[in-house]
């Protein structure tokens, strides 16, 4: 899935947000450090914000979102 | 001497473009040399509507003999061929007599079946070429009987002299020479279902010549149907230009209709010729019912079109010809699905390509839009008719005309998308060559026109007019151009070309501005194109020419009627795995299968019946020479 993440995040046009939703998009979750897993979305393409929980809570997907959007009116 | 025959061509051309100019602007000429042909002499004479042909043929001969000569194809008989085609095209229009006119015509007829077979190794131009003879002899035969009845009934073989003693003939005279002339004329335009030959013969031909073939020459078949309807005969019953009518609505739809499920490209571009003779027909269809009705106004705009469309025609059919040659002898192949990824090796071709197939599939501000516009205009005046049963057949028309012009338009998004876009399909697709530099230029010129054509109507039609005047023998209208709009029929309608390609222009230019005002960023980046994030991309994986034709096939079905075969090959252990898998889905067509299939059979049944007259007995044969012999005498 690396090389899919990669070519995706590629084809898409800036401006751009990567927002990596759960614990398995944030280091891999249940599955870190398996020999499948090459760890988090952050270690293959930059992110712009990690949203922890598996699966997250409502509130910790508004507050993550926020963040982004907090970044976009600074 | 390559070059030099193409060369006389290109002066051949200009020079017609001359003559043809300086009739078509009024002026008249004649030239007769009693001795050089028996029964009348060579006869000819230059009026408007043979001034325009005689233009046209020049027009389009220029830019096709200067692609020729980078087209490295002809053998010395083929140069000749085309010389003699080129010359013979030039004489019809100017025929002023049954023999001068039959010469020409047969001599440009011949000249072509030796194109069209110019690959004497291949078998299926052999074939193309055989049913090629065999239709535009047919069609010959029609034209001599139906001359020959005028010539008879009114003692003269020269046409000025029919147009004089068409009101005295009889109405079943006129009926009978109309039905045969209109066949044999609309056997050469390809009227469906004369229309057999030309998806064969245009393919065959090498493709500067189908560019004529498609762009002129059937359109001296037009050119003998306008002849038949309005001049030779004078204006005749109301169902002469009912039955043209009729049948244009079905050469159009049914033309584009096969273009649709067609995959070689030089053959599709042969079907989007009957369609777009269907579109001329509705034209001079219209014009032929209003002339009777006695709307001498809305005839000579429906006259326009249809001269209009016959001239746009020319231009963006044998565009599409000199591209799809440069494709062909890029690739090596006809086949659709063996090409793609063109637009990147061959720039200039796939510019001139997508000119073209926006022009032909009626794309403003470009030319097959202005006379597809007002060829509905001409048929939308309907409302001036007194008869229902008229008021039927001008709404097929304009239904036809409607479909027709969505059908057109998906078939060349399929033409030009298969071809140029995409990944290439195939190896010889992947080292494809740009066309030679004059192949480029005749192209451009061109592509040129089509714009030209397309963004000047408000000189084009006032040019026209006359001429469509002239046919119908009635005043010329008020020309309907002010500065860059055209107005049609009194206020009707009016249309700016020039307006639309200016704000289409806007349209792509205006964002552009915008963006670079608010100051955004005009860093690109270029990536591959996304495939839902595959890692392993081929051609393989493309849309195809079979898929995009299939849903047209389903909703037609019950034209195309298909017949499907599949063929899995599975592994001997298991079913779930297969090795090998056919699966073949061709369309039937319905004329081969009703008409020319029955007709053969019941022919070649009737010989075998008329072998027993020939039993190789000499004492038979002479009994026939006595009973023939005994009957003159009683009949004497």
């Amino acid at each position: 899935m690396a090389e899919a993440l990669r070519r995706t995040w590629q084809a898409t046009p800036d401006p751009k947000f990567v927002v990596a939703v759960g614990d398995c998009g944030r280091d891999g979750g249940l599955f870190c450090g398996s020999y499948a897993v090459v760890g988090g979305v952050g270690d293959v393409i930059p992110i712009d914000a990690v949203i922890p929980g598996c699966p997250p809570s409502p509130a910790a997907l508004l507050t993550g979102l926020l963040e982004v959007i907090g970044r976009l009116s600074r | 001497m390559n070059l030099l025959a193409y060369a006389l061509i290109v002066v051949v051309g200009v020079a017609a473009v001359g003559v043809g100019g300086y009739g078509l602007l009024g002026g008249v000429a004649a030239l007769r040399l009693d001795w050089l042909v028996p029964l009348g002499g060579l006869d000819l004479v230059l009026d408007p509507l043979g001034g325009l042909f005689l233009a046209l043929i020049g027009f389009t001969a220029v830019p096709v003999s200067v692609y020729a000569m980078g087209y490295h194809d002809g053998s010395e008989r083929g140069r000749l061929a085309y010389v003699v085609f080129v010359v013979s095209m030039c004489l019809v229009p100017l025929a002023a007599n049954t023999m001068t006119f039959l010469l020409a015509w047969e001599l440009m007829s011949l000249a072509s079946y030796f194109l069209v077979v110019h690959d004497r190794t291949s078998r299926e131009s052999i074939q193309a070429g055989w049913i090629y003879a065999v239709m535009t002899h047919a069609g010959l035969a029609c034209l001599l009987g139906g001359m020959l009845l005028l010539g008879a009934e009114t003692g003269s073989l020269r046409f000025a002299d029919w147009q004089a003693a068409a009101p005295a003939l009889t109405a079943t005279t006129r009926n009978t020479a109309f039905v045969l002339l209109a066949l044999g004329f609309a056997g050469k335009a390809g009227v469906i279902p004369l229309h057999v030959w030309l998806p064969l013969a245009h393919p065959a031909a090498p493709s500067h010549v189908s560019a004529l073939m498609s762009g002129v020459m059937i359109k001296l078949g037009v050119y003998g149907l306008l002849r038949v309807s309005f001049d030779w005969l004078g204006a005749g019953p109301t169902w002469w230009g009912a039955t043209l009518l009729i049948a244009g609505a079905v050469s159009s739809v049914v033309g584009v209709l096969y273009a649709l499920v067609e995959h070689d490209l030089k053959r599709l571009l042969a079907f989007h010729s009957i369609e777009n003779i269907g579109i001329i027909l509705l034209g001079i269809g219209s014009a032929a019912v209003y002339h009777v009705a006695g709307h001498d106004a809305l005839a000579v705009l429906g006259l326009i079109a249809a001269l209009y469309h016959t001239v746009n025609h020319a231009a963006f059919k044998a565009l599409l010809f000199l591209g799809a040659g440069a494709v062909v002898h890029a690739t090596g192949t006809r086949n659709m699905e063996a090409m793609g990824g063109l637009i990147k090796r061959m720039p200039w071709t796939a510019a001139c390509f997508l000119i073209g197939s926006a022009a032909i599939a009626a794309l403003p501000p470009l030319n097959g839009f202005v006379s597809e516009w007002l060829t509905f205009l001409a048929l939308f005046q309907n409302t001036h008719l007194a008869a229902v049963g008229q008021h039927l057949i001008f709404t097929l028309g304009i239904a036809s005309l409607a479909l027709t012009g969505g059908l057109a338009m998906a078939c060349f998004v399929k033409a030009f998308g298969i071809t140029f876009l995409a990944l290439p399909r195939s190896d010889a697709a992947g080292h494809a060559h740009e066309a030679s530099w004059p192949m480029r230029v005749g192209m451009l010129g061109l592509a040129a026109t089509c714009v030209a054509l397309g963004l000047g109507p408000t000189l084009v039609v006032p040019a026209l007019g006359p001429v469509a005047a002239a046919v119908l023998r009635t005043t010329p209208l008020a020309s309907g151009a002010e500065g860059l709009t055209l107005r049609v029929a009194g206020d009707f309608a009016s249309l700016s070309t020039a307006i639309i390609a200016i704000a289409l222009a806007l349209a792509i230019l205006a964002p552009l501005v915008i963006l670079r005002i608010a100051g955004a960023s005009r860093r690109s980046r270029a990536y591959e194109t996304w495939g839902c994030g595959r890692i392993v991309q081929t051609a393989r994986m493309e849309y195809t020419a079979t898929a995009f034709a299939n849903p047209f096939k389903r909703v037609f079905d019950f034209f195309y009627r298909p017949t499907k075969r599949l063929d899995i090959e599975f592994h001997p252990e298991s079913r779930f795995f297969v090795e090998r898998i056919e699966y073949e889905n061709p369309t039937r067509s319905i004329f081969e299968d009703w008409l020319y299939r029955p007709a053969l059979h019941a022919l070649q049944a009737g010989a075998r019946a008329a072998t027993t007259l020939q039993s190789g007995s000499t004492n038979l044969y002479l009994a026939y020479i006595l009973a023939a012999l005994l009957l003159m005498l009683v009949l004497a």
